[in-house]
């Protein structure tokens, strides 16, 4: 009938000392405890309220007995809200917790500290309507997400949005869960592959991508550093992810970045010997080529921030070789402009670091010394490339092309025994002539110009023809007189020229200095053909 | 009468009979010789003889079953009858619900009456939940004896408008007797209203409990017209112990709510307009100045001045014109004080003027600057806040009994010496254990012996009235520290006090439902207005100083006239405790607050709601109008200030009468990062102050 039932005024009969209550007594008195209980309470509310609060206190309750003329209830007096806790076993009963205090405890403990003086702090909630930025302000997105209204003039008015909320479906939830627990234990699994498929080529996958990278970043900067087989797994599903057409991965780049490349450079990959975290590194690295390659354009600063990270890992003697050998092969995958750029100026030195680390006597460390040798190969590597690439440009024709090239040593050749300023004017004519007559297209000075105008034309091949040239000049063992000759004269000619001949006296120079770093090998960046006109 | 009880024997037993055609003939014949007694039109149904004569037809089966089962057939009735009649119909399912329970309660049935109440107490949750939440608590016949707002239902009557064409038919052609049952019976089969429906029903269905109980405790007012929607149930909602015709014939007294006569606007205005031009030129440079004193705490802020320097200008053109529109406005009445007003000084008389001529212009599109005070390590002991006019003091009334004033001119100097002290920390800190507290950053008053409920700074800042839990007001002079006198009076806590616009008088509202006017000279109360149900939670005084509105516990609102103590207005529309109230400073309108978060804006010369403003989702503390009037700020236990357009919600209405929907003319939400606002104080050149206890959130 009443919410107080007629066992509890029982109690409290007992409590008090009265203890042949009779039932029906307890049952008439219970609905009238109840209607004071309540009284006290609406007072008490009063009270609250005018206290400007919005919890109620034991001291409300009191100034409502106060009110009421009764005496207050005694030992609860708090400025703060009671805390009450669930009676174990039964549902609906509460006490406050009131522990037993040991008297000599509390008085040895020393005196708290007065608490603070309330004081009165001033700011600006708002500057003619604005709320300034300030500490003391709530944070303006909070709130005005939610319930921004826009005022208009004519009171045809309010423009509430409503706060774009994230739904994902229960399927890509499934999806998620699955390839996550793939990743995380059954990487090996034909399973993981066609997963990484999926990522790749699925189109709807758009709304899990910030779960991925959270994923992606979180597993490998939290826990799996050790774990060599999941971190594998995890690139493996960024690179598809990264692959996939469908997805705008950008905005959530900044966030995959450091774990990607932590998986490049980071100290230790796995905690076993058995890992093979070169691996590892090398995949990485393309993966990071790739990306910055898509994304450069995208993000303007990408390439130059990732590079002067691995930069700092290369240049850093105290990092480990294995950290150096994954800057190395970043750099390197970023491409030969990079490598010639950033790795062989400091080449010398660095060879001058490692070669200790190499040698059997110095460095006794089997381990070490594999590692050191990991990264002279990748070093070799990278600069081999590199001269790769610039021949590249110079030699690497079309079949034509190369046939060109070989009539033209022949001829070149031919005359070795002359003078170099001989052989200079001999080649300066057509030079001239298909530096001002490219952009035409049109080569009918001789056939060598036709051959080699024959499948690119247009604007690059001026820049190429003196190349050839001059290359081939160089190549031919000329002393280095002859060719600061061959350059100066041909910086003369014209500006385009100009740099095309820096560009190739540098590739000369640097094959010839690599050559004395890394000996014969280095030839191996070479074709057969091509080696032919260095020896 | 003996003719008239036979007259209404004879219409029930047609009812009973089902013989409607009869029975509407009779009714209209009824009717028409009540309307022209000048009576109810359709009180028929309100004589105490007719309930009884069907209380005792129906105590055959007096069965506390019959009540759940008719009032849940009346229910589903209700739910199912045609959308155009629900909400009219709705209206009457409340009362006869609360009276059902009563009724079961009166006669002893206590189980059935709490399985009763359970099971319908969901429909009126959303309206009435604090009533029920009341109600809930009467357990036994002398709990409605007992308890007053069930004393109050049991012994008045609930009005509830109801549409019928019939009444206004019937009042208009009084004089064509002869063609009246004809008309009435032609009309009813056209229209079939509410009303008629619910008595058609009931007489169907034989459910004499509800039409008992309708008969007894609902006064029907029959209003022409189609009927009305959802916005007009205001009244229905408030179960005064008044009666609602004593309350309308209240509300038609005359309030004179213009402004007094020789005020200083008045005198601003009249030079005003002849150096209009000049004036706004000057303002310019004013305002600057005035934006670069008001700024004493933070000094890196000259770069927002020169922007506002700009839009200054702009907004001037429009301001100009709108000036020129209120002045329009404000010329309309002039009222003489009633009250003899206190003289100013000259010198203060000149500072305000120059305050008025360099007040900033707000409207919805320039916006006030909110500067606010923040109380910090109250320990949840800050009862309430008050701000000085000038903005310079702030008062808090604390639990502890005290009452602290801050100097906000000092405050500043305060923190450099404090950082100063920092530095050389081996000296010990005089300034927290000064023995005379010289050097706290307060000034402390100590003299109450209860929780200080409210503090009010005079117009001029010279003194503060605080008002406790030990029903004494003290009056504290800011220059003596001191306390000058303690006014004893009220029997319970003081609620709240508040000075006279001009000073010298005080008005103060009471646990013990009463609000008294002091004046500052004298300890005895100069008037006492009791009329309030419940407490008296919050006063204000009106611009003119004739009249103070209260706001209560009983969820009304009242108006009283000063000189002769009358209550002039009732305002019944909230849904819960009135917490705070504001005049406008052109005297037409008030906006009153609840626990709720409903603001509401009342026109006092016609005594209706102009606009309830939602938004706040926790109780409104407080309300402040901008000092033309343009803007309605608001705090609230959100932890938000709102700011309301009040033109518009003015305008609006009368341009379009009644658009129906409740639009939300809110400017602007200034969310604090966890403070309630207690307390917002427009200065006079419109700069808004706030102040609120920082609290914790847990």
């Amino acid at each position: 009938m009443s919410i107080v039932p007629k066992e509890t005024i029982e109690v409290i009969a007992q409590s008090i000392g009265v203890y042949n209550l009779s039932s029906d007594v307890a049952l008439a008195l219970a609905p009238d405890v109840e209607y004071r209980v309540r009284e006290i309470m609406q007072e008490a509310i009063k009270c609250m309220r005018h206290a400007h609060r919005t919890v109620l206190t034991a001291n409300d309750v009191d100034s409502a007995l106060n009110l009421r003329n009764v005496e207050p209830i005694y030992g609860f007096a708090s400025g703060d809200s009671l805390r009450f806790k669930r009676a174990s076993g039964l549902k609906d009963l509460y006490y406050i917790d009131d522990k037993d205090v040991e008297l000599r405890n509390v008085i040895e403990t020393p005196l708290p500290k007065a608490p603070l003086d309330t004081s009165v702090a001033v700011h600006w909630l708002a500057i003619e309507g604005v709320q300034p930025a300030i500490p003391e302000n709530a944070p303006v997105d909070a709130v005005s997400d939610g319930r921004r209204s826009e005022y208009r003039e004519d009171g045809i008015s309010v423009d509430i949005r409503l706060p774009v909320k994230h739904v994902l479906s229960k399927e890509l939830q499934l999806y998620f869960d699955k390839i996550r627990e793939l990743t995380v234990s059954r990487s090996n699994s034909t399973v993981f592959k066609q997963a990484l498929l999926s990522l790749a080529m699925d189109s709807g996958l758009h709304p899990l991508v910030p779960y991925f990278t959270y994923f992606i970043s979180e597993e490998v900067v939290t826990r799996s550093l050790k774990n060599f087989s999941l971190l594998f797994a995890l690139m493996r599903v960024a690179r598809s992810l990264l692959r996939n057409p469908h997805i705008h991965i950008e905005p959530y780049l900044h966030q995959m970045m450091p774990s990607v490349i932590t998986c490049l450079v980071s100290k230790r990959l796995g905690n076993r010997f058995s890992d093979n975290h070169w691996d590892l590194r090398n995949f990485v690295a393309d993966l990071i080529a790739s990306i910055c390659t898509r994304f450069g354009h995208v993000y303007q600063n990408l390439q130059s921030r990732v590079t002067r990270t691995l930069l700092h890992a290369f240049l850093d003697p105290t990092k480990s070789l294995s950290q150096h050998y994954g800057a190395i092969q970043g750099l390197a995958a970023l491409g030969p402009s990079v490598v010639h750029l950033l790795i062989l100026p400091n080449l010398e030195l660095y060879l001058k670091f490692l070669e200790p680390e190499m040698l059997l006597e110095k460095q006794k460390n089997e381990m070490k010394r594999h590692e050191a040798w990991r990264v002279y190969g990748a070093l070799q590597c990278a600069a081999g490339l590199c001269v790769y690439d610039r021949l590249k440009t110079v030699l690497l024709r079309p079949p034509k092309q190369s046939r060109w090239e070989s009539n033209r040593k022949g001829m070149i050749v031919f005359p070795s025994k002359r003078k170099a300023s001989m052989d200079n004017l001999m080649l300066q004519p057509p030079v001239k002539k298909m530096a001002t007559l490219g952009p035409m297209g049109v080569m009918p000075v001789n056939s060598m110009a036709v051959n080699m105008q024959g499948p690119s034309g247009g604007f690059s091949t001026p820049v190429e023809g003196p190349r050839a040239g001059v290359s081939m000049l160089r190549h031919l063992q000329n002393e280095k007189m002859l060719r600061r000759e061959v350059s100066n004269q041909a910086l003369k000619t014209s500006t385009v020229l100009a740099q095309a001949w820096k560009e190739d006296a540098e590739g000369g120079h640097l094959l010839a200095s690599l050559y004395e770093l890394f000996g014969e090998s280095m030839f191996s960046f070479t074709r057969k053909s091509e080696l032919y006109f260095f020896l | 009468m003996d003719e008239l009880q036979v007259v209404e024997f004879v219409a029930t037993y047609l009812k009973k009979k089902g013989f409607s055609e009869a029975e509407n003939a009779l009714q209209a014949e009824i009717q028409r010789n009540k309307s022209s007694n000048n009576t109810n039109p359709i009180d028929i149904l309100n004589d105490p003889e007719l309930s009884k004569f069907f209380r005792t037809f129906s105590e055959s089966e007096d069965g506390p079953a019959r009540y759940q089962d008719e009032y849940s057939k009346l229910r589903s009735w209700t739910y199912s009858s045609l959308d155009l009649y629900k909400h009219e119909l709705l209206h009457v399912l409340y009362p006869v619900f609360i009276h059902c329970f009563m009724d079961l309660v009166a006669k002893g049935h206590i189980q059935e009456a709490r399985t009763f109440f359970n099971n319908f107490r969901e429909d009126h949750e959303m309206m009435h939940l604090r009533d029920l939440q009341k109600l809930e608590g009467v357990l036994s016949p002398s709990h409605l004896e007992e308890m007053e707002f069930a004393h109050s239902l049991r012994h008045s009557k609930v009005n509830i408008k109801i549409c019928q064409v019939l009444y206004l038919f019937l009042f208009t052609s009084l004089h064509q007797n002869t063609y009246i049952v004809k008309k009435s019976n032609h009309c009813q089969s056209f229209y079939q209203y509410s009303y008629e429906l619910l008595l058609q029903y009931l007489h169907k269905t034989q459910s004499t409990k509800m039409l008992g109980i309708i008969n007894e405790r609902i006064n029907f007012q029959v209003s022409p017209g189609q009927p009305s929607s959802i916005s007009d149930d205001a009244e229905i909602v408030t179960l005064i112990g008044s009666n609602q015709d004593a309350a309308n014939q209240i509300n038609q007294k005359e309030v004179h709510w213009g402004l007094l006569e020789d005020s200083l606007e008045n005198r601003l205005e009249k030079t005003g307009l002849i150096s209009d031009s000049e004036k706004a030129e000057g303002e310019n440079k004013e305002a600057e100045i005035d934006e670069n004193k008001k700024r004493p705490v933070e000094g890196g802020k000259q770069g927002a001045s020169i922007k506002k320097l700009k839009k200054d200008k702009a907004i001037n053109a429009t301001a100009k014109t709108s000036r020129l529109e209120a002045n329009t406005v404000s010329t309309a009445p002039r009222v003489k004080p009633d009250l003899a007003l206190p003289v100013m000084p000259t010198e203060v008389e000149q500072s305000i003027l120059e305050d008025l001529r360099n007040r900033v212009h707000l409207s919805s599109a320039a916006l006030p600057s909110v500067s606010f005070y923040t109380f910090i390590n109250t320990h949840n002991g800050l009862n309430c806040a008050s701000i000085s006019q000038d903005g310079s003091l702030v008062a808090g009334g604390f639990s502890d009994s005290s009452l602290k004033v801050w100097d906000m001119a000092k405050l500043g100097q305060q923190a450099v010496s404090s950082g100063l002290q920092g530095e050389n920390d081996t000296t010990p800190r005089e300034d927290i254990i000064g023995p005379n507290g010289r050097k706290r950053s307060y000034t402390l008053y100590q003299g109450h012996s209860g929780p200080v409920y409210s503090a009010s700074f005079s117009p001029l800042g010279d003194f503060i009235l605080s008002s406790s839990a030990d029903t004494t007001i003290r009056l504290w002079s800011t220059k003596l520290n001191a306390n000058l006198v303690c006014y004893k009076g009220h029997n319970y806590p003081v609620w709240d006090v508040q000075f006279n616009p001009q000073g010298h008088y005080f008005a103060s509202s009471s646990h013990d439902r009463t609000a008294r006017i002091w004046s500052m000279d004298r300890i005895q109360p100069l008037r006492i207005m009791a009329g309030h149900l419940s407490d008296v939670d919050c006063v204000r005084w009106h611009i003119n100083c004739n009249y103070i509105a209260t706001g209560s516990s009983d969820k009304t609102v009242r108006l009283w006239d000063v000189s002769s103590g009358e209550c002039v207005r009732i305002f019944i529309g909230h849904r819960s405790m009135i917490l705070s109230l504001a005049m406008s400073p052109d005297g037409r309108y008030m906006a009153s607050g609840d626990e709720d978060g409903t603001i509401m804006m009342w026109d006092l010369a016609s005594g209706r709601c102009v606009t309830p403003l939602m938004g706040h989702t926790s109780c409104v503390w407080t309300l402040a109008y901008s000092c033309e009037g343009s803007l309605l700020a608001s705090g609230s236990a959100d932890c938000t200030v709102k700011l309301w357009d009040v033109t518009t919600s003015t305008k609006v209405l009368k341009t379009e009468e009644k658009s129906g929907t409740n639009r939300l003319r809110s400017l602007k939400t200034l969310p604090t990062k966890s403070t309630p606002v207690y307390s917002l104080q427009f200065s006079r050149r419109n700069l808004l102050f706030a102040a609120g206890a920082l609290s914790k959130t847990s």
